[in-house]
């Protein structure tokens, strides 16, 4: 793969997560709010108490690119990448490589696919969701 | 409130040649395109007490184009990170300096070899350190012609705005740069040509795609009383905004096809006591052919959605009721970073705009990357004096 993630101390548990397949977003103690990526502070009412919250790891196709050239070194091409607005964070948008024989259509459902890079790291891209 | 409207001015302006390699290091650009526009303003570097540039680790800072100078009392100076988002910006702080009489004479630049050295996202170097890149980058999705493919894919999804319109803006922008002695690009092309264009990352094409080039650009800021004293007509600093909004990089975002412009533009028209009809040509940032599209619309020429149908009327060519980019933008003149765009105006303003002229400009809108990959974004409302 081209680029390794390097977690920082905000997001090193979510990955550690994803690794296991438990597909988590933050949810505040205070006020409720769900969020994504791994921060500190909610970003609505600025308080810092949360729990790691396990939800279904679905959204919907915002959008999608094809790409043509190698802007990383070792990227295969052409590959799509696509944006999915998070179910469980609706004003969350989150990316992934398609996991599908076709390509994406705006709006559907997908759901989250798990590629194991190795015992530590697993990516997560989207495929669509059954039925 | 510090009375800032027309306070200030833009004296002159200066260019280096655009090239595909310069073969200079970007503090000799610096200095090149600095001692240009003095010489411009009929100024010399012992005019200048103040200095400020933006980058991204990959020019030259006011604390070594100073002293190459042999400026040695700087009064004020300023060395913004950031890329686009805050190329107006720079100059807005610069014209604040001079209203609040900490400078008199601040020279704003952007020095680049974005061909030959430093390319932009991650082609050619190592990906950049930020703590969102973790969410992307490995699924190959780091560099911004990807960034904004994914963007513009998503308005043409909610608004059904096509590829024509896109290649409108790269066929009228091309026009213009065949009037630019200044342009990289000059070879006018066709929409065929546009929609025969290879793919970088779909819906993108090479010819959305803005020219990574090798210059520098610089602006010299003063008050308006003294640039009424010197060689060029002034261009009052009517209006000048930048902030921060909602990121469209792993959230909270709520709408992918608004950008921070359009929090941003009310209060710069409010600055300036004006409003989007009483623009005469605009400068927008084209780092790709979207970008203009979604600025329209967030700059309030046209309709929510209905920036693709506005360009494909034909508006935003020089002689329609909103030229845009009429030196041929980044798509065709080269990518100085922003800097280009606002001496642009400057040029359209004073009436030496040469073929490409729009007569009888007397407001301008320039702008900067309108806050998609970071959330942040500024703007110049420029007039005539």
């Amino acid at each position: 793969m081209p680029y390794r993630p390097e977690p920082d101390r905000d997001s090193r548990e979510w990955w550690q997560r994803i690794a296991t397949r438990e597909f988590v977003v933050q949810r505040c103690d205070t006020c409720g709010t769900t969020r994504f990526p791994a921060r500190a502070f909610c970003p609505a009412c600025r308080t810092e108490a949360w729990h790691w919250q396990e939800v279904e790891p679905e959204g919907r196709v915002e959008s999608w690119i094809v790409n043509h050239q190698a802007f990383m070194p070792g990227a295969r091409e052409p590959y799509v990448v696509v944006m999915v607005r998070l179910a469980a964070v609706p004003g969350c948008l989150v990316y992934g490589n398609w996991d599908g024989e076709r390509p994406p259509e705006a709006g559907e459902r997908v759901r989250a696919s798990y590629n194991r890079i190795d015992d530590t790291l697993t990516l997560v891209n989207w495929a669509p969701a059954a039925g | 409130m510090l009375d800032f409207r027309d306070v200030t001015a833009i004296a002159g302006v200066g260019y280096t040649p655009f090239t595909k390699d310069s073969g200079a290091s970007t503090l000799t650009l610096a200095c090149r395109a600095v001692l240009a526009a003095l010489e411009d303003a009929g100024l010399t570097a012992d005019d200048v007490d103040g200095l400020a540039t933006h980058r991204v680790g990959d020019s030259a800072p006011p604390a070594l184009v100073g002293p190459a100078l042999g400026l040695t009392d700087l009064a004020w100076h300023l060395d913004q990170f950031g890329g686009g988002s805050v190329s107006h910006a720079v100059v807005g702080q610069a014209a604040l300096a001079v209203a609040a009489g900490m400078a008199e004479t601040v020279v704003c630049y952007r020095a680049i070899n974005a061909r030959s050295e430093f390319r932009m996202g991650g082609t050619g170097r190592g990906v950049p350190a930020s703590p969102e890149v973790q969410y992307q980058a490995p699924y190959g999705y780091v560099a911004p012609p990807q960034q904004y493919a994914m963007y513009a894919r998503a308005h043409m999804l909610k608004y059904g705005t096509k590829a024509e319109h896109f290649g409108q803006l790269a066929v009228t922008q091309r026009a213009n740069a065949a009037k630019n002695p200044r342009a990289l690009m000059r070879t006018p092309i066709t929409m065929d040509d546009y929609l025969a264009s290879r793919w970088i990352a779909e819906p993108f094409r090479l010819l959305d795609c803005c020219l990574e080039t090798d210059g520098a650009c610089a602006v010299v800021v003063t008050t308006a009383e003294r640039a009424r004293s010197l060689r060029r007509p002034p261009v009052l600093i009517s209006a000048a905004a930048w902030g921060g909004g909602t990121s469209h990089l792993s959230g909270p975002a709520a709408d992918p096809t608004v950008t921070a412009a359009a929090a941003l533009a009310p209060r710069l028209y409010a600055q300036a006591g004006l409003g989007p009809a009483e623009i005469d040509v605009a400068e927008l940032y084209d780092c790709f052919t979207y970008s203009v599209i979604v600025q329209l619309e967030d700059y309030g020429f046209c309709a929510k959605g209905e920036g693709g149908p506005y360009v494909a009327s034909g508006a935003t060519a020089l002689d329609g009721p909103l030229p845009v980019n009429t030196h041929g933008g980044f798509l065709s003149e080269g990518y100085v970073h922003g800097v280009n765009h606002i001496a642009e105006a400057v040029s359209q303003l004073r009436g030496d705009a040469g073929d490409r002229q729009v007569p009888g400009a007397e407001v301008a809108l320039s702008t900067a990357q309108p806050g998609y990959i970071l959330p942040a974004t500024s703007a110049l409302i420029l007039r005539r004096s």
